[in-house]
Formats: C-alpha cells, structure tokens, sequence
C-alpha cells in the first residue's frame, strides 16, 4: 500500500512539470509521423500499443525493477549492470543520448534538492532515466509496483503529449487515447514484473528504423 | 569459382546428411578458424557435423580469405538445429558469404534453429555476409547471432530477412521468427537487440509495416565520415536509415522485395569496406551468379 506522502513524490516523478527535458523528445514518433506511418489516432493507437508491449514491458519495466532492488540494497555494481543492460537494449544514438540526458538531468535536479548520493551520476554514462528514477522511488518510499506503473505511465503522457503536436490530434483525441492506452498498464505491470533476466529485451523494428532516420531528419522540433 | 568444386561439395553435403539425419532434425554445426600465416590468412582449422560445410577457400583479392557456407541443400525444417562457429584469429581477414538464399520451410509447431557465433580478435577483419534467409509462411525459427569483438577488431555483418513468398502469394500470418543479437566488445554487453515477428509485428507500423523483407547491417569501427556517407546514399529514400553508436555503424532497411534490400546493403557495404576493412570493395563473384 502506497502511504500519501509516497504518492505525492511519485506524482512528481512523473508529472510532465519535472524539469528533465523530456519534452524534447519523441522517440522516433516525428519521423514517423513525417514518413506518414503514423497520420491519426488509430495509427498512433497502434505504435503507441506495440511500443508499450513490445519494448516497455520487456525492456524498461523489468530493468527498473532490478534497479529498484539494487538500489535498495545499496548495490552499485549491479545498479550498474542493469543500466549498462539497458543502454545496450537502446538500438540507435538518439535513443541512447535521450536515456543519459534524461537521466543526468534527473540526478542533477535531486542533487540540487539536497538528495545526497546523486552527485557520480550527474556524468555518470550509466546515469538512465530508469536508473534515476529507480533510486528516487526508493528514495521517496514509493514501492515497486507503482514506480514501474508510474514510470510507463509518464512515458506513455509524453508520447501522447508529442503525438498531439505532431500527428496532429485534437486535446480531447490525445485524453481519450491516454485514458485507452493506460486501461492497459496495469496488466502490462504485472507481466513485465514476472520477466525471467534472460526474456529481457524487446526491440520493435519500426522504432528503431524511424529513430534512425530521425537522426538525418533535415528539419525536426524534438531531439529525438 | 570452379562449379565442379561446387558439385563436389554439394554432393559430400548429401552423403553428409544420409549419415546424420536424425527422426528430431538435423543438428548441424559449422567451426571455422582463420588464422594469419605467411602473409595470408588460412582456414586452420575446419570442422562440421551434418549437412553444413564449406567449400575450399579462395583468394580473389590476395591475402583475405573468401568462404562460401553451404545450407543443408534441402533447407532447414522444423527441429533442426544449425550451428556456426566462426573465429578471426588476431591480424587474419576473412569474408564469408553464402552461394544461395538460406531457407526455412514451414513448420508443424516445433522450431528450427540458428546459433551463430563470430569472433574477432584484435586487429582481425571478418565480413559476415550471407545472402538473405528466406522464410516461408507459418515456419517457426530462431535465430541468434553473438558477435564477440576484441578492441581493434574491425567487423562488417548483415542479416537479411524475406518472410513469406511473396511472389507466391504467401503472407505472414501464421510464422514466428525471433531473432537476437548480442554484441559484446571487449568482454563488455553492447548492444542487445531482440526482435520477434509474427503476424502482428509484421503488419503494424511499429514493426514491419506490412514489408516482406527487412535486414540490419552493423559496420565497426566508423566515424561520423561513414555515417556522412551512408546517410547521402539514403537521401530521400523510404524505408532505410543509419546511426552510429560510439564507433558501431548500424544500417537498417525495410522493403517489399528482398533481392532490392540485398542491392542496396551490398551498395552499403561497398561504400563502408575501403574505411572499415581497408580494402576496396571486391564483390564475391557468387553473389553476381
């Protein structure tokens, strides 16, 4: 059971308002959206689905479960393998750069709350959102379950944040596609928490392909 | 190539698979070593079990040493097993490529394997570049490929999908095939990726989107020069794009015919292996046959 206080940091570890960026990033959907993959709501239904099964349940959830437990036990070596793992499991530059911009901001932001610990991480390569993330929810007291549900639920509110600017979707589109897609979360929760560490690993050919071309995309409004 | 050679080899593979076939599938397995001597590198060491073997090395070019894999002749079926084991041995170069499309028919349920694994030693140079692997509607297939590089180990690979037959009409709405990689540099995890088409991933946009063939090429070690390059080549074409990961070059297309994505990754290839292999690009001649 999440005790208030616990829900009211995790609230600000996942509202859009945290000063991290992440606005700055699509994770592809632009150069999707511009290849014309994606042209309105079914279609971002769709990529939005498949990304939230296919590499967030078997790539984000479970590691930051395993960083949640490492960083619990104070151990750092294996905080570090897991964000290693991670960033391995990231199959272009941008999506690996985003990680680690992401991730360093949040540790810088901590450290600039007083949150003692976080100062390595600030240019630590192995500082990923999720390796952050995990250490504030333990930080804070949020248990497990939700800081992986909350952690897919603030990715999924930015994708559906950019997918209103660029597909583009009406606001009451993108609210009624959120209130869809996060019906969904808590089972994709439960599955991602029962991944065995050699299942680890999801990868959606289109993502990648469309963060690729992203890269050379001549004239963009996210970094990725 | 001598086509006798070929005969040759062809009708050892068939004698091969007479002696080894077995009611739960061929369990193939391939070890080849290549190791620098004389100013040359050699196939020092050749072993095989079942119908998966080599024919004679050739030199077109000198001093690297060219490969053609030979498939078991009938394709691979539910419940076989092939294994390739494939070593540089530090300041060797060998490019190794297949005479045909690899083929995986239609299954019954059990899955047909793929287990490859390539190591580069340190200021080794190994092309790994078989022709595209051809997998029919409702085949189940596994495939890994584990690549090891050593620091200064230089590397050009590519896989190459077709699913279904597209000519024949066939979809893919009843196969699976999941495919892994896992790269390791210097004992180090460093890139991982693991992808899973069934009939869902092959029609949704954050899959394939509907295309019958896709294919990845990684290229180590490049720069923002080869990245430079390979980016002008795409241009404004659809459905190709490239990014480099430290100094990984990584190259990924999707199209509806397989025999135009195999053109353009050997295209890809013949721009990158001057930099990533320092050797001007010398096309296998069986890939013009």
């Amino acid at each position: 059971m999440v005790t208030d206080l616990a829900l009211l940091r995790l609230l600000q570890l996942v509202s859009p308002g945290l000063p991290i960026g992440m606005y700055c990033y699509s994770q592809g959907l632009e150069r999707a959206v511009d290849d014309g993959w994606l042209s309105n709501a079914s279609d971002t239904d769709e990529w939005l689905n498949g990304l939230m099964q296919t590499c967030l349940t078997r790539i984000d959830l479970p590691i930051l479960a395993r960083l949640y437990d490492a960083w619990e036990y104070a151990n750092i070596e294996s905080v570090e393998y897991w964000s290693r793992t991670l960033t391995a499991c990231r199959e272009t530059s941008e999506l690996r750069a985003e990680d680690r911009h992401t991730g360093q901001a949040l540790a810088r932001l901590l450290h600039s709350m007083d949150i003692t610990g976080m100062q390595p991480w600030i240019r630590k390569p192995e500082a990923t959102l999720a390796t952050i993330f995990a250490f504030a929810a333990v930080k804070w007291g949020v248990p497990k379950r939700e800081t992986a549900t909350g952690y897919l639920w603030s990715w999924l509110e930015n994708q559906v944040l950019c997918a209103v600017k660029l597909v583009p979707l009406g606001q009451v589109a993108g609210q009624r596609l959120l209130t869809e897609l996060a019906g969904k979360i808590p089972a994709l929760v439960n599955e991602a928490l029962s991944i065995a560490d050699h299942d680890i690993g999801g990868s959606a050919f289109g993502l990648a392909l469309a963060s690729s071309r992203h890269e050379m995309q001549y004239s963009r409004l996210f970094r990725s | 190539m001598k086509p006798d050679a070929l005969l040759e080899d062809l009708k050892n593979v068939a004698i091969a698979s007479q002696n080894t076939v077995q009611s739960q599938g061929w369990q193939a397995k391939l070890e080849l070593d290549f190791i620098h001597k004389y100013g040359r590198t050699v196939l020092a060491h050749r072993r095989h079990v079942g119908p998966l073997t080599v024919q004679r090395p050739f030199y077109p070019e000198g001093e690297v040493c060219h490969v053609y894999v030979l498939h078991p002749p009938s394709g691979v079926v539910a419940g076989d097993c092939l294994t390739m084991d494939i070593n540089a041995a530090a300041d060797s170069a060998a490019l190794v490529t297949t005479p045909a499309a690899g083929k995986f028919y239609s299954s019954d349920g059990k899955l047909a394997q793929q287990q490859v694994a390539l190591t580069v030693a340190a200021n080794a140079a190994l092309e790994w570049l078989p022709q595209e692997t051809i997998i029919y509607e409702s085949a189940r297939v596994a495939s890994e490929l584990r690549l090891e590089l050593a620091a200064g180990a230089r590397f050009i690979g590519w896989e190459i999908f077709a699913l279904g037959r597209p000519a024949a009409n066939e979809g893919f709405t009843l196969g699976e095939v999941g495919m892994n990689w896992h790269i390791f540099r210097a004992g180090e995890l460093f890139y991982r990726e693991r992808l899973m088409i069934d009939a869902q991933a092959f029609a949704a946009n954050w899959g394939l989107n509907g295309h019958s063939a896709c294919g990845t090429l990684f290229a180590c070690p490049a720069t923002v020069l080869q990245l430079g390059a390979v980016q002008q080549f795409i241009g404004e074409s659809a459905g190709c794009g490239v990014t480099l990961i430290d100094d990984m070059l990584i190259c990924r297309a999707l199209d509806s015919r397989a025999d135009r994505l195999r053109d353009f990754f050997q295209h890809v290839w013949r721009i990158l292996r001057p930099d990533v292999v320092q050797r001007d690009a010398c096309a296998p001649r069986i890939w013009a046959t």
